[in-house]
């Protein structure tokens, strides 16, 4: 349905041109629901955020094709792209809900001015009959569609968010960090409702997030990303249980293991990658404890292994080694103490590595 | 709410108070009385203290003190010396001349301004933004009477489209009656040209306001949203991002139509157009201070009732200000 | 609080950015670095910045430069009184009714614009910091009474209440800069007030309570300098409002009339009637005005800049 091919974005800067996303290749089928984790900064926001061409005045869709349904919609115009496609066939549902409505009128006012927007058709009282029943689907009482967004708790907010990303029936629904800000309990169930109506609804989905715990539960498929490119893909039971790529091997320590009991996390030394104008080589190199002479030289190209497993990865192949040595502590601390391990072409990046950063940890930042 | 509404109109009497009293004690102290001016001349030095005790002048202060703010309270701004008639009759005219130049410049300069300034915060850093601020710029730094007098070279001296000044034609009858004196196209035609000058001189401020306010609500996540649902631009701009943007502007508005109360001053005099302004600037090189004094009281309590409303709507205005 | 703290100074909104507090002498030199970074980075405090300067220069030096007495009356080579005279080699403004020399006055007029437009900012920008200093630091009490009183100010019409001060007073320069300063001190008050209150809260004055500083000690040496932008920024917008109410007054005829201002220049053209066609007799004041007012705009837009980073973009 959803078919994504060396998409490349860059966003112009005062330094140079920042390579966000640096050859993706993606595909969506009707119904299937895909992760993109990785920490922040590495381009997921921003590949998703393309398919609706929904870029920062500086970015630009500098190559690659999205076809949703045999049309590109890199080639429509602004026109075409808000009528067809934005909402109507691909909607969102933002981290913050709360920020994500206008604040001056009622949530129900709200929905039934994107409904009237694209069906000339539906009547006003009947959009706000599709607003209360939506609220309804979700839990909501359906009379608080009347309300304004700063009345409601963050996890109403959220499923009030939820009923206007699916108020059109989308084919494709963009969830960036969707639960991020709620608490551990409401996310659940946040997660479970909008799977449920996505099911109905034969939606898609593309499921944004940091935090590997979320997409294991929810996601058939699961890409990895890392200074925007997808360095792992798989189904999610191989990328959480059989993972090849070290970054994935790093990030899946860094999260509570739901199947495991006790579990030491350990988050990845270093910081994300500085994606002005970059050279040849892996990207993950500075912070991989297993980066050989060849991976800073070489940008590793997709590997495929065994059905649907396509890996970047130079090493790839001694995955046995990797996941063996990945797990303890000592691989990953050793980096930071390893002067030669630090990449030697940029001075700001050295600095960096050397500050403990636990960018995993902290959750929610903005891409 | 209540409670603020409360201590809101506490204040307002304060101030209140405080105004009349600084404006008794202003007028106190000017130099002349009205027999230095309007009386005839060789009068006996008997008939002199006979015209001061007509108009109360002899009292001690404090007593004309009360009487003033006693006469006030009853609606009676004292008696003019050059008119020969009861200030309230002369201002009352003049007070909606005043109004109806001022509110149409407003009404033109806030629902251009507006619009325009919201435009400018759309296209910010483009050549378009770089203009239209300068063109408000120049604006902001032109006094109302430079403009006054620019329009009036241009549309009147060299065009000659638009009469000089006044209300109406010179040697015309005043229309009968409150509607039929400011509704006809006599009124509108003199209006024009002052209006103009005022809407041009305050038009600055909403689009300068108007942008950053704009600038800063473009960068919320609810505009991404908005963008996203495929709503047009100019939807997203008007109906979502002006109408957040147009929360400070209600207080503004309101703190501005105060202020050029005082500023009508200025273009009533290039065009003279008889209001208070005009009344009040005349009355003080003639030393009628009873007329000077009314019309400063009226400007006053414009300024004063504004003010206290612009406090009122900022709260009403916006669903989620706590009043506290 | 009220609302209008966050929408003074009659134009734009302005909060100070949240800019580290730091030691006094640092935070002096920071807010003179930021002036000059303003001139070198600035296109348009670069523009204002040149205006400004020329005027200044032409006001300083006006006794030599102007080619004739503001007040002669000149004859034409046949002895009459060169009455209303367009243009011409002799006077390049031409002259007035009486024959005087309007570039002449113009010259002369910059400098009441540039003494009143400094002298009323600095007047009025220090009392209104040192209300704003009293107001937020002391609170209660003594907060309420100086914003009862900023509020009767804000009560008073402007130019009506000036004139009828100038009258009272009589119209001399200093009684206008005087009267001005009277209420233009109420914006920067208010203003400035709010950020005394946010700096009231910092640490870097809790640890000055800790070394048993005194009140004034803390309001003038610790509080002050990290107002001082702010500051610095009302007293760029004042100089531009006391040249507009000064030209204003002095239209109105209740200029100093021992003095020629911009203002005295298009009143006495507009009281003779001969702006009907007398064109060179109001448009070099009127520009003059403007363009000077613009200066300052100009440079205090990109000073409003530095102070409040929201506006950089």
């Amino acid at each position: 349905m959803l078919s994504i091919e060396n998409l490349n974005v860059y966003y112009e800067t005062e330094e140079g041109d920042v390579h966000a996303v640096d050859g993706v290749n993606l595909e969506l089928e009707r119904n299937e629901t895909i992760g993109l984790v990785g920490e922040s900064g590495c381009g997921k926001t921003t590949t998703a955020k393309s398919i609706i061409r929904l870029l920062a005045t500086n970015g630009r869709i500098a190559d690659g094709t999205i076809e949703f349904e045999g049309t590109d919609i890199t080639e429509l115009s602004d026109r075409q792209l808000r009528k067809q496609i934005r909402w109507n066939e691909v909607s969102m549902i933002p981290q913050n809900a709360m920020n994500g409505f206008d604040p001056v009128y009622t949530v129900g006012e709200q929905i039934v001015e994107v409904i009237r927007a694209h069906e000339s058709k539906t009547s006003k009282n009947e959009a706000w009959e599709r607003a209360r029943d939506l609220f309804d689907r979700l839990g909501i009482e359906s009379d608080r569609v009347t309300d304004y967004p700063h009345q409601f708790s963050g996890g109403m907010a959220q499923r009030a968010m939820v009923a206007l990303a699916l108020a059109l029936s989308p084919s494709i629904v963009l969830a960036d960090e969707p639960t991020t800000a709620l608490d551990v309990v409401i996310q659940d169930r946040i997660l479970r409702v909008i799977k449920d109506l996505q099911d109905e609804l034969n939606s898609s989905m593309i499921l944004i997030t940091h935090d590997m715990s979320v997409v294991s539960e929810t996601c058939d498929d699961i890409a990895v990303m890392y200074g925007g490119r997808i360095v792992e893909y798989a189904d999610a039971e191989t990328v959480i249980k059989e993972p090849r790529h070290p970054y994935t091997l790093g990030l899946r320590n860094s999260f509570p293991d739901i199947t495991q009991d006790s579990q030491e996390l350990i988050s990845i030394p270093g910081v994300p990658p500085d994606l002005v104008d970059p050279d040849e080589g892996c990207k993950f190199a500075p912070r991989c404890p297993f980066a050989e002479d060849q991976c800073w030289e070489e940008t590793p190209q997709p590997e495929e292994y065994g059905e649907n497993h396509i890996v970047e990865c130079h090493r790839a192949d001694e995955v046995e080694h990797l996941q063996e040595e990945a797990k303890k502590r000592e691989t990953w601390m050793a980096m930071k103490d390893d002067p030669n391990a630090a990449p030697t072409k940029d001075v700001k990046d050295v600095k960096d590595v050397n500050q403990p950063a636990d960018t995993l940890q902290e959750g929610s930042h903005d891409d | 709410m209540r409670k603020f509404i409360i201590r809101r109109i506490a204040y307002l009497l304060l101030t209140y108070w405080a105004f009349i009293t600084v404006l008794f004690v202003i007028f106190r102290m000017t130099p002349g009385d009205p027999t230095t001016m309007y009386v005839v001349e060789g009068m006996t030095e008997a008939e002199r203290q006979a015209t001061l005790e007509r108009y109360g002048l002899t009292d001690p202060l404090h007593i004309q003190y009360l009487n003033y703010v006693g006469d006030l309270l009853r609606g009676d701004l004292g008696f003019s010396y050059r008119y020969n008639t009861s200030v309230a009759s002369i201002l009352i005219i003049k007070f909606w001349n005043t109004i109806f130049l001022m509110a149409t410049s407003l009404l033109i300069a806030y629902s251009i301004g507006i619009l325009f300034g919201a435009y400018l915060g759309w296209v910010r850093g483009t050549a378009k933004e770089k203009g239209g601020l300068l063109l408000a710029l120049i604006f902001r730094s032109s006094p109302e009477f430079w403009i006054g007098i620019v329009l009036l070279s241009v549309f009147v001296f060299r065009l000659g489209w638009f009469p000089w000044g006044g209300i109406r034609a010179i040697g015309a009858e005043a229309p009968v009656g409150f509607t039929s004196r400011y509704f006809n196209r006599e009124f509108a035609y003199h209006l024009f040209l002052p209006a103009l000058t005022g809407a041009i001189y305050y038009m600055a401020q909403p689009i300068l306001l108007m942008r950053s306010s704009m600038i800063s609500v473009l960068n919320s996540d609810f505009i991404e949203i908005k963008k996203a649902e495929g709503l047009s631009p100019t939807r997203i701009v008007y109906k979502h991002a002006a109408r957040n943007s147009m929360l400070p502007m209600a207080t503004v508005i309101a703190l501005v139509a105060g202020m050029s109360i005082g500023g009508s001053l200025v273009i009533e005099t290039v065009f003279s157009w008889p209001g208070m302004g005009r009344e009040m600037v005349e009355s003080v090189h003639h030393n009628d201070y009873p007329m000077a004094m009314g019309a400063f009281f009226l400007m006053g309590t414009v300024v004063i009732f504004m003010n206290f409303l612009a406090d009122i709507a900022y709260v009403y205005l916006d669903p989620r200000v706590r009043y506290d | 609080m009220s609302v209008r703290d966050k929408l003074s100074a009659i134009g734009e909104t302005m909060a100070i950015g949240d800019s580290e507090s730091s030691t006094e002498g640092s935070r002096i030199r920071e807010t003179i670095d930021a002036i000059i970074r303003v001139f070198r980075g600035e296109r348009m405090a670069q523009i204002g910045g040149v205006i400004l300067l020329s005027f200044i220069l032409v006001g300083l030096f006006a006794p030599m430069l102007a080619p004739y007495d503001p007040g002669e009356m000149n004859r034409g080579e046949d002895g009459e009184l060169l009455r209303l005279d367009a243009p011409s080699q002799d006077h390049p403004f031409g002259t007035t009714n009486l024959g005087r020399d309007i570039l002449s006055q113009v010259m002369y007029g910059a400098r009441v614009s540039l003494i009143v437009g400094l002298a009323a900012a600095f007047v009025s920008t220090v009392i209104g910091t040192n209300v704003a200093l009293i107001a937020g630091y002391y609170g209660g009490t003594v907060d309420n009474i100086l914003m009862r009183l900023v509020d009767i100010a804000y009560g008073l019409p402007f130019l009506p209440f000036v004139i009828a001060l100038v009258f009272i007073f009589g119209s001399s320069l200093w009684n206008i800069i005087f009267v001005i300063s009277l209420l233009m001190w109420r914006s920067s008050a208010r203003v400035i007030r709010s950020e005394v209150l946010s700096q009231k809260g910092r640490p870097y004055i809790e640890s000055a309570d800790a070394i048993g500083a005194s009140n004034l000690r803390k309001m003038y040496i610790h509080i002050l300098p990290n107002v001082l932008p702010l500051m610095v920024l009302y007293m760029a917008f004042g100089v531009a409002w006391a040249v507009i109410y000064e030209a204003s007054i002095a239209f109105l005829g209740f200029g100093d009339p021992s003095m020629y201002s911009w203002g005295t220049i298009m009143f006495e053209a507009y009281s003779t009637g001969a702006i009907r066609f007398a064109y060179w007799w109001v448009i070099p004041p009127g520009v003059c005005i403007m363009l000077f007012v613009m200066s300052v705009f100009f440079i205090g837009r990109s000073l409003e800049k530095i102070t409040n980073p929201d506006l950089r973009h």
